[in-house]
Order: C-alpha cells, then structure tokens, then sequence
C-alpha cells in the first residue's frame, strides 16, 4: 500500500507568490530605481554609460541589495511547480530532476545581474569607462543570452503536462502547449551577440522586450495556473481520493 | 493507397502545386513594367493557398466554428493588412 | 472486426477540434506572431525599397520554389499518414511519415545550399536590413522546421503502437497540423521575400 503523501497547500502557495515577489521587486529595483528596464543601448559610448552610473550611483545600489534578495525566489517559485512535475510523471523522475538541475542555474545568473552592476556601481567615478562598458554588456547578456536553460525547463513542463498520468490531469493539457510556444519565443534573446542597434540589440523590440514579455507573462500565467492547480489538489485531497498521492 | 488517395485534400494538392508555379512564373518575370500588380496577385494567391493549407490539410473544414473562424479571421486580416502595407506605405 | 484506431470519418463525425486546443493556442500564436515579422518586413521594405529589391534580386527563387514544393509534398504524405492511421494502415502509415521527414532533410540540405551562396557572396545578417531580415525570418522558420521534425519522429513512434489513448491521438493529429503550420508559413515567407517586388 503506497503510502499517503499530502501537499502543504501553505507552504506551495507561498512558493508561487515568492515568485510574483520575484517581478514586482524587479520592476520596482530595476525598472524605477535603477532605469534599466529597458536596458541601455549597446550604442552607447563608454563614457555615456559609465555616466549613467555615475549618476545614479546611489539607486543602483539600493535596487542591487533589493534585487539580490528577491532573486532568490526563482528558486522557491521554481519548486512549486516541480513538485507537480515530481506527481505528472511516473517512475524515475527524470523531468523532475532535469527541471531542478535547469532551475539551479537560473538563480544564479539572475543574482549575478545585480551583484555585477553593483560591483560596478561601487567605485563608478574612478573605474575605467572600457571596463565598465564590458561588465555592463556582461550583465545584460547574463540576463538575454542564458534564455536556453529556461526554454528548456519550458519545454520539459509541457512534456511532462502531455505524459501527465493523473486523471484528470494536474494541469489542463492547453498548458503544455503554452509552454512549448514561450519555449520558442524567447528564443530571439540569443541574437544580442550580432548587434549592437535595432530590433535584435539587447535593447531592441526582437531580443529583449519581446523575450522579456514572454518570460515574466509565462511566469503570471504559470502562477495563476499552479495556484489552481494546487487549490484543486487541496480539494481532491479532502474528498480523500489516494490515486495521486503515492511517490 | 489509392484509397488513401481518394480525398479532397489530394485535388487541393494539385491546387496547391499549380499555383506555386503561377506566382513563381508571376515572381521571377523580368521586364521593366511595374510589378506591383503582379506582386499583390502573387500575395493573394499566397494566403489562398495557406487557407486551403488550413481548412484541407488541418482539417479545420470540419473544425468548431469559433476554431475555423479564428483561421478564417487570420488570413483575411493578415492578407490585407500586408496588401495594403505594400501598395500604400 | 473493428480495429481500434479506427476513428469515425469527418463526413460523419460532429464537428471536431483537430488535435486538441492546446495545440492550437500554440499554432494560432505562432502565426500570429510570424504576422507581426511579416509585417515589419514590409513595412522595412517601404522605408528602403531599392535596396530591398535590389537584395531580394540577389536570391536564388529556384531554391525557394523546390523547398515550397518540397514542403507541400510533406504536408500532403502528412494528411495520407493520417488518414492510413485512421484505417489503422499502422506500417504504411509510418511509411508515409519517414517520407515526409526526408522531404523535411531536403529542405534542409537546399536551405544549406541556399546560405551558403549568399555567405560566398557576402550577403549576411549584417550586410544590410533586407538581409537581416532575410536571415532571420528564414532561419526562425528553419528552426520551427527542425522542431517539426523532431514532432514527426514522435509521430513516427506513436505510429507503431497498436492503439493510441484518445490524448495519444490528440497528439498525433496536432503534431501533423504543427508541421502544416511549418508548411503554411513558408507559403508567406517564399513570396513575400523572394517574389514580392
């Protein structure tokens, strides 16, 4: 007789909204505070950028601290979905290890946006413009160029939605596909290596706004999705049904 | 297999095969006459062919209206949309 | 006897959705957002017309027009690869899908034949807007491909299972419209970057 595993609807929901955390703090900390949403052109000159951490030194540190804290949800919102991966497939669970193999490296680029720029803004006026220039590229092909990992983690939630055992299915089987689409759409993120202006610089409509869109719209629509999909779990779990619940 | 044959979809086919040969004759006529006329029929022909593509081959024929619809919607929109960008932008 | 994945003909059938929705929140969202290039790509053009004509000329059409055929041979093995499943005509059936995969490898091989002359004469992303967007629309487009045939391998494996569950079936019928969709957009793309002028 397997044995009876229940989910801490608290502790899951939590884990979701750790996630929107997540989003609100970075439109907060980078958008308003630091200006960098979006980012600044490749364009520009090294002395035009550096100014632009000269100038506003004090808020890009602050939005750094904020963001290097918040950052950290990825890896909470990451796992209340995965928990629904680890009951979607049967078996050895490979989705479910590929997803948290795929997660963890995902905190570590989105730390890695704020740490750098607040490296970088911590002795901006006497720090060489050139080096600033390349740390600051650096930061923004962190955050655009590292899209396969989470194109990936996108494309292993759809499969395991579609090879989903439970009936009904924990997810609705439309989700997979919405993954498998913003799996491709993010896709252009990785064209910020040929260009330096227009629609695929990284500050361009293709590479990020595009991608950017996508990305934090997929993690709304995943977090209404897993809050619904935890709800329905808590109630399949009064009305004491077994099926799901054995490892 | 000639069972397999016997369906609509093989005659649009043949539809489908004889006008790429009209628009790629129509596209790559040399001459110093404005080819604009000749472009918009190559445009037309082409989103005839992805709603025959649509309705034939992705069986959206038999689709829920609101499914169809939508498909309809989309080639009719695109299809002007980028008629008019071309004559008149 | 009845086999079992004998599906009622469409003649007879209520109206059905091909696949399932999901499928088409994915195909409708692609097109859509191929739509939006197309129409960048054009309104591109009317900034830059002689220049857009000038490099369109710089194509090879024939390229383009083998692959428009090569695609539309697929598309239609896909739709007999379908219907042989339905009469659960399971080895014909993957037949006709090996068939439409390697008419996807030749694409691919004509795509590469079709690159490799523009790089010879360096016409590359960077050389000028018509180019860039050339590059990228063809590319986007080669790699929804590449995914299609990865999607066709799936529906090659599905193929020799003696009876498909209802999503298995799902799955099969949306994978064959995900590759007419592949088929579908370079019905745009062909004309509108290689003909329209």
């Amino acid at each position: 007789m397997a044995k009876r595993i229940e989910l801490d609807s608290g502790l899951a929901k939590a884990a979701v909204w750790s996630g929107i955390a997540l989003i609100v703090a970075m439109i907060v900390a980078q958008g308003f505070l630091m200006h960098f949403i979006p980012p600044p052109s490749p364009a520009l000159s090294a002395k035009e950028l550096a100014q632009r951490f000269i100038d506003r030194r004090d808020e890009i540190r602050l939005g750094c601290l904020i963001q290097c804290i918040f950052w950290s949800f990825w890896a909470t919102w990451c796992m209340a979905i995965t928990i629904f991966i680890r009951k979607m497939e049967r078996g050895w669970p490979i989705l479910t290890y590929s997803s948290i193999a795929l997660q963890g490296g995902g905190y570590v680029f989105f730390i890695l946006i704020p740490m750098t720029w607040g490296v970088i803004a911590f002795r901006p006026e006497t720090l060489d413009p050139a080096v600033m220039q390349i740390m600051n590229d650096w930061v923004w092909f962190d955050f655009l160029f590292t899209w396969p990992p989470f194109a990936l983690w996108m494309a292993v939630i759809g499969l395991a939605i579609i090879k989903d055992h439970n009936v009904p299915t924990l997810y609705p089987r439309w989700v997979a596909y919405l993954n498998f689409w913003c799996a491709i759409l993010i896709f252009p993120a990785g064209l910020i290596v040929f260009f330096r202006d227009g629609l695929f610089a990284y500050n361009g409509i293709g590479a990020f706004w595009i991608p950017f869109a996508i990305f934090f719209g997929w993690m709304i629509a995943m977090s209404v999705l897993t809050l619904q999909a935890i709800d329905r779990e808590k109630t399949r779990q009064s009305e004491n049904e077994p099926a799901m619940a054995s490892v | 297999m000639t069972a397999l044959l016997r369906t609509p979809a093989t005659a649009v086919w043949v539809v489908l095969i004889t006008a790429t040969a009209v628009s790629w004759t129509l596209g790559t006529q040399h001459g110093t006459h404005d080819h604009k006329l000749a472009s918009v029929i190559i445009l037309l022909i082409a989103f005839i062919k992805v709603r025959l593509v649509g309705m034939y081959f992705m069986e959206l024929r038999e689709a829920p209206n609101v499914l169809r619809g939508l498909f309809e919607a989309y080639c009719l929109i695109v299809c002007t949309l980028l008629v008019t960008v071309f004559l008149w932008l | 006897m009845q086999p079992t994945t004998t599906r009622p003909s469409p003649a007879v059938a209520a109206k059905k959705i091909p696949g399932e929705e999901g499928v088409w929140i994915f195909i409708l969202g692609d097109v859509c957002v191929f739509a939006v290039f197309f129409t960048y790509y054009l309104v591109q053009r009317s900034k830059h017309v002689d220049l857009f004509d000038l490099s369109q000329s710089a194509l090879n059409k024939n390229f383009g027009a083998v692959n428009t055929v090569l695609l539309l041979i697929s598309s239609l093995l896909v739709v007999l690869a379908v219907r042989a499943m339905r009469v659960a005509e399971r080895t014909l059936g993957q037949r006709l899908i090996v068939g439409a995969f390697i008419c996807g490898v030749a694409f691919i091989i004509v795509k590469v034949f079709e690159y490799s002359e523009r790089i010879a004469a360096h016409q590359i992303p960077t050389t000028n807007g018509f180019f860039l967007l050339y590059f990228v629309l063809t590319g986007l487009h080669l790699f929804h491909l590449i995914i299609g045939l990865g999607v066709l391998t799936a529906l090659f494996f599905l193929a020799r299972k003696a009876d498909l569950s209802e999503h298995q079936w799902a799955f099969f019928e949306g994978g064959a419209c995900f590759w007419h969709m592949v088929d579908l957009l370079w019905l745009v793309l062909f004309p509108l970057i290689f003909l329209v002028r």
